[in-house]
């Protein structure tokens, strides 16, 4: 059996890469979020092919159909509840996944750290498409703000924004192929995180030290086969008990109301995960300004590898840098608190100073930092 | 494709020690040293951690913004 399982080239690959992968032996719990992550686009697909077989992504019916779905599909409502409540898990994963990352300096494996900015893109994506299916007020209303922004781009804007709709507004066409966009793009996640993988097995996994330590490797079974079970355990039980015990706790109450493009709800805003992103946009007020800034406060991390100035990896011997990464986890969540509240005194201007903070730590403090770090501790 | 064991580092001379299982004492001090270094580990952390700044700013700015939402008062003062 040990040979079959060494040498076919089919079972060979699941072996190279969950049984026999040599594994640091000190990686800590913050490396659990990969395995999560594959978790959750697994059961987002497949609860995802269950909730399309009785959608309809026609604009007369996609409200009701999801009602039907909740009301008359047997266990639908399990099925809707998991699926909307699993992009919740799915962002909060992604999220400290990335900040893991940032934090123990494993975006220096840049092959594995860019396709995972991809990844996180595509992820952002694929949510935003997701929302607007089941027509409600907010999907509709959140759709024409966000497709609207493109707009801002000079000279082609307005017929790009119109070319995606497929109308001159958003409509039934722009319904349908963003369900067509929906079905497509998890799939296509699928396929990119294949590569995330080949990748971060060409060099293996970064641990808490940031120092290299292949003299002292483990194989990923049983140890870390089992510590991704027990994180798949504690994710799907969270998961199930939001789902269960307080399925609309972050949802939005005006997605309870069919879509109406006469009626304007007082209050658009994205789900929670996009409100930090939201808030740096509207802290911008020129449009186009403010389109850029949301574009850049992802595709920043895309420029975190090539400031990386200090001579260690790892945050874990730096306590200046950790100081600096917690207030930027703290500015992300001044970014999206004020992302969810109206554009009024003094959320504007706390809303521009995180922003502009947010740029300036991953821009200029963190490099500066690290520089002096090198300094005063060798 | 990917890293292999027996093919990672040049070891040499590595000698290793263990102790039986059943020599083992698992929960030594596990009160009297383990509760005292949970404490030590938190507060070592916790004001590196704890989002303090955000929280003084959250309250501050919902305590302003709720301060401008208010009517002024002299406004209705003769109204009866």
């Amino acid at each position: 059996m040990a040979n079959l399982r060494k040498t076919h080239p089919l079972i060979k690959i699941a072996n190279d890469s969950l049984i026999d992968l040599p594994t640091p032996s000190n990686i800590s719990a913050w490396w659990n979020f990969g395995s999560l992550l594959g978790l959750c686009l697994i059961s987002q697909i497949i609860t995802g092919l269950f909730l399309a077989m009785h959608y309809t992504s026609d604009i007369s019916t996609a409200f009701s159909s999801v009602v039907h779905i909740c009301r008359d599909v047997n266990y639908g409502w399990l099925i809707r509840n998991i699926h909307a409540n699993g992009a919740s898990f799915f962002f909060i994963c992604i999220y400290l996944h990335v900040g893991r990352g940032l934090y123990y300096g494993s975006y220096l494996y840049k092959e594995t750290w860019n396709l995972g900015v991809i990844l996180l893109l595509l992820l952002m994506m694929t949510a935003f498409v997701g929302y607007v299916l089941p027509w409600g007020q907010m999907s509709f209303w959140g759709a024409t703000v966000i497709t609207n922004l493109l707009s801002a781009i000079p000279y082609i804007g307005n017929n790009l924004v119109q070319w995606i709709w497929g109308d001159f507004s958003v409509n039934n066409a722009t319904l349908t192929r963003f369900f067509a966009f929906h079905f497509l793009l998890p799939f296509i996640i699928l396929a990119t995180t294949m590569i995330h993988l080949i990748f971060l097995h060409e060099t293996g996994s970064n641990n808490p030290t940031g120092i290299t330590t292949d003299s002292d490797k483990i194989t990923f079974h049983p140890y870390f086969s089992y510590k991704d079970l027990l994180g798949f355990a504690i994710l799907i039980m969270l998961l199930v008990s939001l789902s269960l015990f307080a399925p609309n706790l972050l949802g939005d109450p005006e997605n309870f109301t069919p879509a109406n493009p006469l009626v304007t709800p007082p209050h658009i805003k994205p789900e929670w995960y996009f409100l930090f992103a939201y808030a740096i946009l509207r802290s911008i007020p020129n449009k186009l300004g403010g389109v850029i800034a949301l574009f850049a406060s992802i595709l920043v991390l895309f420029c975190v590898p090539l400031l990386h100035t200090s001579k260690q990896r790892s945050l874990t011997f730096r306590p200046l840098g950790q100081v600096l990464f917690w207030l930027l986890v703290g500015d992300i969540i001044t970014l999206t608190w004020i992302g969810g509240m109206p554009v009024e005194h003094p959320y504007i201007i706390i809303g521009q100073i995180a922003s502009l903070i947010y740029f300036m730590i991953l821009l200029i403090f963190m490099p500066a930092l690290n520089l002096y770090e090198n300094k005063i501790w060798w | 494709m990917g890293r292999h064991f027996g093919d990672l580092a040049k070891i040499r001379h590595i000698v290793t020690y263990s102790l039986s299982p059943f020599e083992q004492r698992a929960f030594t001090n596990f009160f009297s040293k383990g509760i005292p270094n949970v404490w030590r580990r938190f507060s070592g952390s916790f004001f590196k951690v704890a989002p303090l700044l955000t929280y003084l700013i959250y309250t501050w700015g919902n305590s302003v913004h709720e301060q401008s939402m208010r009517k002024n008062p002299a406004d209705y003062a003769n109204d009866e």
